[in-house]
């Protein structure tokens, strides 16, 4: 757009300057022509009044001769004949000026040739008449006649001079009149020519001024831009360079010096020069990155290292897009950048995450080994016990009987605590495999697992056809398993427990418990049952380790199968919620996700 | 002649299971002999001995210095003259995932050590008398898994 | 390359026996499941060459009476559940009574003596080993295995499958399937 408009202004300039030279050209020329022609009419003026002295001239020479002549013939003296003989020369004189003075006009020329004629037949008549004055045959009549005939002559002459007076006089009038319409509208040809140029001049000059503010407005943009890329450079630890490919010639940005530790455009800026500072196991890798660059259009992101001089050593991302210049020329245009930050903080935080999960894999291994080798003795006090009630119970005395049945059953609640810290323990391992599995086949075998307490406590369990699901089979199993055991454990004593197990496939969005829970579908599956139920309140607070809700006495248990519950669903990336009311049940909602 | 009774062997590091293992064995109305060894490395000096009569049935405890239970079963699998014996693994307890991978790494039973004499006695005289049933019916043995 | 069998473990063992007793040159006459009529009696030192031959293969020759009739009614039993035939309706009681002509009780009692175990949790093992062969070597489902087996319900199946070996019918499939894997690989 730019561009264009540049292009459209410098067009616009050309065009208006070259019209301008025209019209400027033109009215010279026009100015010119009209002060040749003033100059021509003066010329012409002078002449038309050299052309009227002249015959001026001519008449009064001839009227001279003509008296002196007179006077030669009454006196008969020579010396009067003299100024007559001047006057011949004289007027043949002036008659050359004339013909010289009016050679372009055919009119007063040919009126100048009877002048001439009538000239020389005056002066043939006055030698005629000079024969006679010498004859001194003064009073005769041939005199007289020649007499007659020099009047007629003059006469003429006289007619013929006036004629051309007269003539010329015309001549100049038109002439004078001419050069007065010439003379006023000089002045406004003048006045028009500057009037012209000094509009040209101020739209040039407005043009000018315009686009040097316009120019001093892009240049302030330009120092401000510049500037703050300069700031963006430095602050965002990242340098410019282009390469043109063409000319082989590399311009660096002041900050991709001092990326490299350098003072800026301290050396030359040459792939040589660069290729120095890169980490020697990465030039080969960069060189082919490089070589690449200059002929693939997409041009991926460049990852190396460099060494500065003190031996620090940074990473370095580049990234390069290449532009064709006006004329056609290649460019690469590239930014690099210093992500040693990012990449340090990156291996600190797989650092501590390694840590972490280190600290969670030694606090698993140690829940594990507790709780497994916690097991060992248990069971050996149980077994033994079991001996000594077998074998040495007839021995006893009742307390004796008493303190054994108390022992069996502190060690039976142990035993219980133990199994599940370490079903907790296993289901925090990580490294599960997700298969897909029948969840009906996985809820028959922990209804198979629960068949003991299901017989004992005469349940009813009906359940939904459930769906195929990618899970870890085993923990799903105990799920279900450890789901049936809670509703059962927790049933009303003077009722059978009934357990409704519900399957449904729905929208996260359009559920309620799924609001924060990622898009998709999820397998929604419900346990209700008819048990002592719980307060609402606790509803959370029964997914917590070791969080019981009734007393040790009426019901057993260790606090921890809903957690291990939990757990597992967690491990699924799914939700466990419940709901409570007293005396009249709980439902237990699990959702899995869809995978 | 097939000798007439069971050849048990028993490899377990804890002194108290061997203990309760042999008493049931005493206390069971089937002819056995009782073998125990105190651990792996043991166990497969006596096995690998040219002499040694291979046992019908043998029992490994999972944990056990010098060679664990695992080590001991793998390297039974390898050793064809060994392949007759059926493997019992006898444990405190493992996960389900555990169980089966010592089931598909070859072991044909496994017991996780119960809490009570009697459940003891009760699980090995089944394990003895499925196992004989195998042993004297032609079973496939490849097939002969159970779980206690 | 792994190769699976199925036998017919009659005519293994029939086979097995005509084999033996034609290579010590005997004259006999096959009677049944397990049974041989010998035309002679047979010297002391040729009883132990057969004896000898056939325990290769893990057949013993029956002693006492009461063992023969166990295995009379182990055979009656393979037959009941792995023929098809004689796979009907009838009570496993009732079917071995009449064919044995002894009552139900003394054949329990006699069996529970000699095998340490009942003749239930016999017929219970041969069913399961059945289902265990149809699982790995056929296409049958758990439902059409549970059809074939009598069984009332794949549910039946299951639990008895799993109270007898104490794994489900799937792990067994899933680890013997994994078992063979392994061993391919060693191969390979």
């Amino acid at each position: 757009m730019k561009k264009n408009y540049f292009f459209k202004s410098t067009l616009f300039l050309k065009v208006v300057l070259l019209s301008s030279l025209f019209v400027i050209l033109v009215m010279g020329g026009i100015t010119y022509m009209h002060i040749s022609n003033l100059t021509n009419s003066t010329k012409i003026v002078v002449k038309t009044y050299k052309v009227n002295v002249e015959l001026e001239r001519i008449i009064s020479y001839l009227r001279e001769a003509e008296s002196d002549y007179r006077k030669y013939i009454v006196e008969k003296d020579v010396s009067y004949l003299n100024p007559y003989l001047d006057a011949k020369e004289k007027v043949n004189n002036s008659f050359l000026k004339l013909n010289e003075l009016i050679n372009e006009n055919s009119k007063q020329h040919e009126n100048l040739t009877v002048l001439n004629k009538l000239t020389d037949s005056l002066f043939f008549n006055f030698s005629k008449t000079n024969i006679f004055v010498e004859n001194n045959e003064t009073n005769t009549k041939a005199l007289n006649l020649l007499y007659f005939k020099e009047n007629a002559i003059i006469d003429s002459i006289r007619r013929k001079t006036n004629e051309m007076f007269f003539l010329e006089n015309k001549l100049f009038n038109n002439r004078q009149e001419k050069y007065e319409s010439d003379l006023q509208f000089t002045p406004l040809f003048f006045y028009l020519v500057l009037l012209i140029t000094l509009i040209i001049i101020i739209l040039a000059y407005s043009k000018i001024t315009n686009d040097l503010k316009n120019i001093k407005v892009k240049n302030d943009q330009l120092l401000i831009f510049k500037e703050s890329t300069n700031q963006s450079e430095i602050i965002g630890k990242h340098g410019n360079w282009v390469w043109h490919i063409e000319s082989d010639i590399f311009t660096y940005s002041d900050n991709l010096y001092r990326l490299l530790g350098e003072e800026p455009q301290s050396f030359e800026a040459t792939l040589v020069n660069f290729l120095k500072f890169v980490h020697p196991e990465d030039v080969d890798k960069l060189t082919e990155d490089l070589n690449k660059m200059t002929h693939v259009e997409e041009l991926p992101f460049i990852n190396y290292r460099i060494i500065q001089k003190n031996g620090s050593i940074k990473y370095l991302k580049a990234y390069a897009k290449s532009f064709y210049s006006l004329n056609g020329q290649k460019r690469l245009l590239g930014n690099t950048s210093d992500i040693t930050e990012e990449i340090e903080s990156i291996i600190a935080l797989e650092e501590r995450n390694l840590e972490l999960e280190r600290n969670n894999k030694e606090l698993s291994a140690f829940n594990y080994a507790a709780s497994h080798d916690l097991q060992e003795p248990l069971r050996k006090i149980q077994t033994f016990v079991s001996r000594l009630e077998e074998k040495e119970a007839a021995t006893f005395s009742d307390a004796g009987h008493q303190y054994l049945e108390r022992i069996k059953f502190a060690a039976g609640k142990m035993r219980i605590l133990i199994d599940d810290l370490l079903q907790f323990s296993r289901t925090n391992k990580p490294d599960k495999e997700f298969v897909e599995a029948d969840l009906n086949a996985l809820f028959e075998n922990a209804m198979q697992d629960a068949t003991v307490i299901i017989l004992e406590k005469k349940a009813k369990i009906t359940s939904d056809t459930l769906p195929k699901a990618k899970v870890v089979a085993f923990q799903i199993q105990q799920l279900f398993l450890n789901l049936l055991v809670n509703s059962l454990k927790y049933s009303k004593e003077e009722t059978f427990p009934i357990i409704k197990v519900n399957y449904s496939n729905v929208k996260a969005k359009e559920t309620p418990h799924l609001l924060k829970a990622a898009e998709g579908n999820y397998h929604k599956i419900t346990f209700t049952d008819n048990g002592i139920g719980f307060d609402q309140k606790y509803a959370e607070k029964i997914f917590d380790l070791f969080n019981r809700l009734h007393n040790k006495q009426d019901y057993s248990g260790s606090g921890i199968g809903l957690s291990i519950c939990k757990k597992i669903v967690e491990n699924h990336n799914g939700f466990i919620f419940s709901k409570g009311e007293i005396n009249v049940g709980a439902v237990f909602t699990v959702y899995l996700p869809v995978i | 002649m097939q000798p007439n009774y069971i050849h048990i062997i028993l490899a377990d590091d804890d002194e108290d299971d061997r203990l309760f293992f042999t008493d049931v064995f005493e206390e069971l109305k089937i002819n056995t002999k009782v073998n125990t060894f105190n651990d792996g490395e043991d166990l497969m000096n006596y096995l690998n001995k040219v002499e040694t009569i291979m046992p019908n049935v043998l029992f490994l405890d999972l944990n056990m210095p010098k060679k664990s239970g695992i080590e001991c079963l793998t390297e039974i699998k390898g050793i064809h003259k060994m392949s007759e014996i059926a493997i019992a693994i006898y444990s405190t307890s493992a996960s389900e995932e555990d169980i089966e991978q010592t089931f598909v790494l070859g072991a044909n039973i496994y017991i996780k050590k119960p809490d009570s004499f009697e459940k003891l006695k009760k699980a090995l005289s089944e394990v003895v008398s499925i196992n004989w049933q195998y042993h004297t019916n032609n079973l496939n043995k490849d097939n002969f898994l159970l779980r206690l | 390359m792994n190769l699976f069998f199925k036998f017919d473990f009659h005519i293994v063992c029939k086979k097995v026996l005509e084999d033996k007793l034609n290579a010590l040159n005997l004259d006999y006459e096959l009677l049944g499941f397990g049974e041989i009529e010998l035309k002679k009696k047979l010297t002391p030192k040729k009883y132990l060459a057969l004896n000898a031959s056939l325990n290769d293969y893990g057949i013993g020759i029956i002693e006492s009476q009461k063992g023969i009739l166990v295995q009379k009614i182990k055979d009656y039993i393979k037959d009941m559940v792995f023929n098809e035939k004689t796979n009907v309706n009838v009570k496993s009681s009732v079917y071995l009574s009449e064919k044995l002509g002894h009552s139900y009780s003394y054949l329990s009692s006699l069996f529970t003596e000699v095998t340490y175990s009942s003749i239930k949790n016999f017929i219970i093992i041969q069913k399961i080993e059945y289902a265990k062969q149809l699982i790995l070597n056929t296409e049958l489902n758990l439902t059409e295995i549970a059809f074939k087996l009598n069984y009332s319900s794949v549910a039946h199946l299951s639990t008895q499958f799993k109270n007898t070996t104490g794994i489900t019918p799937t792990a067994f499939q899933r680890i013997i399937f994994k078992r063979r894997e392994i061993s391919q690989q060693k191969i390979n």
